[in-house]
């Protein structure tokens, strides 16, 4: 298509964060859930400080019910996978009705998985959607910058949760490496010296998680 | 159609539905203040439309139109329909889709209203009747297109069998009417945004013709020309805009000046011969309630033809004699706000309770030029069907005009019904479906 608005440019981007902010937070949130079946009753205290979200959650049940589907939590899964579809509906003539569907069918499949007795195992339903929806970027959205774009978006939001999750060194330095790969191809301006700076953190034995998270999220600003 | 294929037809019915919810085709609706987001719930039985008889409306509907844009012509210009008395004046510049500021303007190649949405219903005496006419943004087209492809998806065998029009080459049709009067730059798709009514066939229609959907503070002007800034800030300069934003909003410096969703000084450009705004602004003074009795007239005034399509008897309360007609009939009229639109604004007098009928006639008396009347067409129920059953209702068909060199009638049309047995409005937003419209090939 050749064009693109700011505003397109961002929402792509943001699709791409949010979009995996929902994947990785739905399987942290299936290992949480399963741990609090028979025992650490409070470990979604623990869960809440990880993410750095606020816990506003007032027994094991009202997070298993509110983190996943509350629609006044801005936390929520649910509130994530609304900010996904808010941005790829109004992305349809540059993402494709085909793409844009993956993100449609989460949503039902969320909807669906929040008036289930097993919300648990609907919301494969859900990662699945969302791997599609990856899958479909790479495959039939011709234009590279747009492709390119929303997957960096994804792959900054992933660094951004590793780094929050204390993630092992490993899996940290090869999303950096993915991402090295990407960022050029974006066709983006983007912080150079917060990108090296992240390059030089992963080198070290003990990684400086809060420095890599400060540094992903300055990694747009120039 | 053989058994077999109909069955398919019909029994798929649910996936084509749940392909429709799966795209997001859906259409929004404010209650309560409230924006909601709603499927259109598709049926699968089309209404078909025979060759000779599509002959006919073809030919019906291009002569109304190529009327329609000559009155749009004279009426911001020359108005010699007014100085030879065949439209009163008062109709023109009493309606609130008269545009002072248009006066004098003669668009990109001459067209005004680039896609007409003709909306018409066949009378069970077997007469097509033409109930009004869309010149301003009319919407629909991109319902039929995607439930086509869908239905050829779920039941080949019976487009293999039945030879019907392929109507998916709408966007096309649609993208050769906005380059004909592209002035000289990029097409682009202007919308208010995803909380129009309409915005899924906003992005449908510029994801199907390769344009860019802009917002508008992705277009700037200047220099007498409009542009659209990228992200990078690099400015293009933009020839057509297939804008879906009503007159009102479209410009607030020209327009009203509240609007934040228009462009700044974009009517100025247009004025100029810099931009081709499609459709063109002030087309709601052709389109208006009360000008459609004059449609007939203007035929044979600009044409000097007889009307092929009929009109549904209608009465203009402004006249001394058809306002009696009014007040001795009322009961079998049905009676309409020439200011309203979408299914609004319509009562039958038959159904009015006598406090109801005793404050609409103070109403109608104190200001006739607000209303017509028209006689209630007993048109054509078409089957639809509903848990497995069949059942009988009311069906309209918009049908869709493109005017560039010359005007084409899209072989196809939204067909939309009411689900409600015992109502005649058919308007997706109050609760109707649609179908796809075939025209066959032979």
């Amino acid at each position: 298509m050749g064009v693109k608005s700011v505003e397109h440019i961002d929402r792509l981007y943001w699709l791409g964060r949010y979009s995996e902010r929902v994947y990785t937070t739905i399987k942290l949130y299936g290992k949480r859930f399963d741990s609090m079946i028979e025992e650490d009753a409070e470990g979604y205290e623990e869960f809440c400080q990880s993410l750095e979200i606020p816990n506003i959650y007032t027994s094991v049940e009202d997070f298993r019910e509110k983190y996943p589907f509350g629609r006044d939590d801005p936390n929520s899964i649910y509130s994530n996978l609304m900010r996904a579809y808010d941005n790829a509906i109004e992305l349809r003539e540059e993402i494709g009705s085909e793409t844009l569907a993956y993100v449609q069918m989460a949503v039902y499949e969320l909807n669906k998985a929040a008036i289930s007795d097993a919300p648990m195992i609907e919301f494969q339903n859900i990662l699945d959607d969302t791997l599609a929806f990856w899958g479909i970027v790479d495959d039939q959205i011709e234009d590279e910058e747009t492709r390119n774009i929303i997957k960096l978006g994804k792959r900054v939001e992933r660094i951004d949760l590793y780094g929050r999750l204390r993630v092992d060194r490993a899996s940290m330095r090869r999303e950096v490496h993915r991402i090295n790969g990407r960022i050029d191809r974006s066709g983006l301006r983007y912080n150079k010296q917060a990108l090296a700076r992240i390059n030089e953190l992963i080198e070290e034995e003990d990684l400086n998680y809060p420095e890599i998270v400060r540094e992903i999220e300055k990694i747009l600003e120039v | 159609m053989e058994v077999r294929e109909r069955i398919d037809l019909l029994e798929r019915a649910d996936i084509v539905n749940s392909l429709l919810a799966r795209y997001g085709v859906k259409f929004g609706i404010y209650k309560n203040n409230t924006f909601h987001e709603q499927l259109f719930p598709f049926d699968p039985i089309p209404r078909v439309i025979g060759k000779e008889e599509f002959a006919y409306l073809e030919k019906g509907l291009k002569q109304r139109v190529q009327a329609l844009n000559l009155f749009l012509k004279d009426i911001y210009n020359e108005k010699k329909i007014l100085k030879d008395k065949i439209v009163p004046e008062e109709f023109i510049y009493a309606s609130s889709g008269y545009l002072a500021q248009c006066e004098g303007i003669v668009p990109s190649k001459g067209v005004f209203s680039h896609i007409s949405g003709i909306d018409l219903v066949l009378g069970k005496d077997g007469v097509w009747y033409i109930l009004e006419d869309n010149l301003r943004v009319p919407s629909g087209a991109s319902y039929p297109m995607i439930a086509r492809e869908l239905c050829r998806r779920s039941s080949p065998k019976t487009f293999q069998s039945v030879s019907v029009a392929d109507n998916r080459s709408y966007a096309e049709l649609l993208k050769k009417t906005l380059d004909y009067v592209n002035t000289g730059g990029l097409t682009v798709v202007l919308t208010p945004g995803r909380y129009n009514a309409a915005y899924f066939e906003h992005s449908y229609l510029a994801e199907k013709m390769k344009v860019p959907l802009v917002s508008s503070h992705d277009l700037i002007t200047e220099n007498d020309k409009l542009y659209f800034v990228d992200y990078s800030g690099k400015k293009e300069q933009v020839g057509a805009v297939y804008r879906r934003i009503s007159d009102e909003y479209l410009d607030p410096m020209n327009f009203n000046h509240e609007s934040v969703i228009g462009v700044p000084h974009i009517f100025d450009i247009y004025r100029k011969g810099n931009v081709a705004i499609v459709n063109a602004p002030g087309n709601g003074v052709a389109d208006d309630k009360g000008i459609y009795y004059f449609v007939p007239k203007m035929i044979r005034y600009y044409l000097g033809e007889e009307p092929i399509l009929h009109n549904a008897p209608t009465y203009l309360p402004y006249y001394e004699e058809d306002m009696t007609y009014v007040l001795e009939n009322f009961d079998k009229l049905v009676l309409k706000d020439v200011a309203e639109a979408g299914g609004y604004g319509v009562v039958f007098g038959n159904s009015m309770s006598s406090k109801q009928k005793e404050d609409f006639l103070v109403l109608l008396k104190r200001e006739p030029r607000r209303f017509i009347a028209q006689e209630v067409i007993d048109f054509c129920d078409l089957p639809i069907q509903e848990k497995g059953e069949q059942f009988e209702r009311k069906a309209d068909l918009r049908a869709f005009v493109l005017s560039s060199d010359e005007p084409v009638v899209w072989k196809s049309g939204l067909t939309r019904f009411s689900r409600n047995p015992d109502s005649f409005i058919v308007n997706s937003s109050q609760g109707g479906g649609f179908k796809d419209t075939w025209v066959l090939n032979q």
